[in-house]
């Protein structure tokens, strides 16, 4: 009996949680979440990111018996 | 509070709804232009398709491709350090971080009315593609010293230009050598996936002080290293000078910014000459022993002839698709799914995904041909699409079936790889394989001679088509220097062409909605038709990915 109720339990927790999926497929809710929140919020992130200034890197070569 | 309008419900046809509702809406109904929320290119909500193909595309589509993009993560990222590596990765770099998170975007766009066999086979193609991309991401991130990651796994790694032909690891693999072409993740997928980041890396080269006018694909590789956003996971670099002089202006940055050693391996443009061959052979030897000498890894003849053969079998397969596109109307693959899968694998190289992408396109494809399916029912014209293709709007063929009924068969860059290696002897093993770089991206008929840019013609022939898709990349010389012989070719041959005026990744110069209007004109004035779908003539798109 209980083990019943467990699997009735499961099933239906399994069906609402591929009818939630489904929602957020069919309604773009991924598209929307990664439009308006994600890629802003990467994109201010990568926009304020330190980063190293290519000018100290010395302009020689390094050569090798290849580029002779 | 606002009542209902229950108007439309009185007149609603029950019959016609379950129909609908069942096996989707037919070609010249379904409006595909009202789902997009102007501007921004998403959906109100994903297309129905009928209840089989949208619980097919919801299914085995969205849902399997975002679970195996984490299977992949794990697989080649070699388990949870691998995951942990990847999220590293996402943190640090543009290219990833705010990209290719859309990936499933990019299916939907190109996948855009998809139906039955042409929706599977198409996203089979583009899963290969997805999981090439997650192979070399994880090959980054794994042997990144910037994000941690393992020293001894990149010194054994070449990394390359993008234009430098995969199989130039392929004598080394068995010895774990990896191949990581610097570009093809960090600006070239990228482009199509999601083209707002490479704007950034423009940008970044003309800001700095370069010239805007030369090929912005050059200025964008260049602009990664200038962006500081480059993993530092090889030990040396190969660099080669296709295709032009513009890509020759990148590696020299790139020599400069990465400071590690390098081997720039030129190939001829002109490459008819067979003395020429014998060059490229050797330059090709001379970059097998500078490998050699970065890596301590040792030649293995065995190892590269079994890649080698592993290939051509692709390449067979390949001609074999090309025939029932050809020659019947059951050809499952859609345009951008053929053109974006047949130069990933051809440049990047032999690796399993693709053969168990192959197997699932064959059967798909049998069973269109022995049923005898038309898979592009609404086709009214069979396109060949020529010159390079604009990187941020690859899904056009999409649009102009669904729009016109214009069905892209095939185009240039999926034709230039044609060439069985012979692998019975080392010399003739290497002289092919020298032919095979000759031959790479934007080389082989862009500027390879004015006789192989004009294949055009026994191209067109032999896949039955009767209109041309011709690309105009405004800002590439070589291209630009064959537009009149073009025009009096298409005068005199009496053959309906479309110029598509483009920047390659950078939609500002030329932006999607002007790419559509020039099809719409020309359809329009020229063809005298009408559109199949007309909420699909004219939308705004622009800040779309």
């Amino acid at each position: 009996m209980k083990a019943k109720k467990i699997i009735k339990k499961t099933l239906g927790i399994a069906a609402l949680a591929y009818a939630g999926l489904f929602c957020v497929f069919y309604f773009d809710l991924d598209g929307k979440l990664l439009y308006y929140v994600v890629e802003p919020f990467m994109k201010n992130h990568f926009d304020n990111m330190e980063r190293r200034d290519p000018h100290t890197v010395p302009y020689e070569q390094l050569d090798t018996e290849y580029m002779q | 509070m606002k009542k209902p309008d229950l108007s439309k419900l009185k007149d609603l046809d029950v019959k016609k709804a379950a129909r609908d509702f069942w096996y989707g809406k037919p070609h010249g109904e379904r409006r595909l232009g009202d789902l997009y929320i102007p501007k921004t290119g998403l959906y109100k909500h994903r297309e129905w398709r009928g209840f089989k193909d949208t619980m097919y595309y919801f299914n085995n589509i969205w849902l399997y491709n975002y679970g195996m993009i984490v299977r992949d993560i794990m697989v080649y990222g070699g388990g949870p350090k691998g995951l942990v590596q990847f999220l590293k990765g996402t943190w640090r770099y543009r290219w990833m971080g705010q990209t290719y998170l859309t990936v499933m975007h990019w299916f939907d766009r190109c996948l855009e009315g998809m139906r039955g066999e042409t929706l599977a086979a198409s996203a089979w193609h583009f899963r290969g593609i997805v999981s090439a991309c997650l192979y070399q991401i994880t090959g980054f991130f794994n042997r990144d010293l910037n994000i941690g990651g393992d020293p001894a796994l990149r010194a054994k790694t070449i990394g390359t230009d993008e234009t430098v032909w995969g199989g130039v690891i392929y004598p080394y693999m068995d010895q774990g050598g990896y191949y990581l072409p610097t570009q093809m993740i960090p600006y070239f997928v990228t482009c199509h996936c999601n083209n707002h980041t490479v704007l950034n890396y423009i940008d970044a080269v003309q800001a700095y002080g370069l010239p805007g006018d030369p090929c912005p694909m050059c200025q964008a590789e260049a602009g990664i290293y200038i962006e500081d956003d480059v993993p530092d996971s090889y030990v040396a670099m190969v660099t080669t000078n296709e295709a032009c002089d513009s890509s020759v202006g990148t590696s020299v940055i790139q020599d400069w910014m990465m400071n590690k050693p390098l081997f720039a391996m030129p190939q001829v443009m002109q490459f008819d000459d067979d003395s020429v061959l014998e060059n490229c052979a050797k330059e090709i030897e001379m970059a097998w022993r500078f490998m050699e000498e970065q890596t301590g890894l040792e030649f293995h003849w065995e190892e590269l002839k079994k890649h080698i053969e592993l290939q051509n079998k692709q390449n067979q397969f390949e001609r074999e698709k090309w025939d029932v596109a050809a020659n019947t109307h059951s050809y499952p693959i859609n345009g951008v799914a053929q053109a974006l899968y047949r130069i990933f694998y051809s440049q990047y190289g032999e690796r399993p995904f693709w053969h168990d992408v192959d197997a699932k396109v064959r059967k798909i494809m049998e069973k269109c041909v022995n049923e005898d399916i038309n898979t592009f029912p609404m086709t009214r014209h069979r396109v060949i699409a020529w010159s390079c293709a604009p990187l941020y709007y690859s899904a056009w063929c999409t649009w102009a079936y669904n729009c016109w009924g214009l069905n892209t068969i095939i185009n240039m860059d999926s034709l230039m790889f044609d060439l069985d290696i012979r692998t019975d002897t080392y010399e003739n093993c290497l002289m092919d394989i020298a032919k095979y770089h000759e031959w790479a991206p934007m080389r082989r008929m862009a500027v390879g001679g004015l006789q192989h840019i004009f294949e055009l013609w026994e191209n067109m022939e032999k896949f039955n088509c009767d209109m041309v898709m011709m690309y105009d990349q405004l800002q590439c010389k070589g291209m630009q220097g064959v537009v009149g012989l073009f025009e009096d070719e298409f005068r005199a041959r009496n053959i309906h062409a479309i110029w598509m005026p483009h920047a390659l990744p950078d939609k500002r110069t030329v932006p999607r909605s002007q790419i559509r209007q020039i099809i719409n004109d020309y359809m329009f004035t020229v063809m005298g038709e009408e559109p199949l779908d007309p909420s699909l003539l004219d939308f705004d798109d622009i800040d779309s990915w």
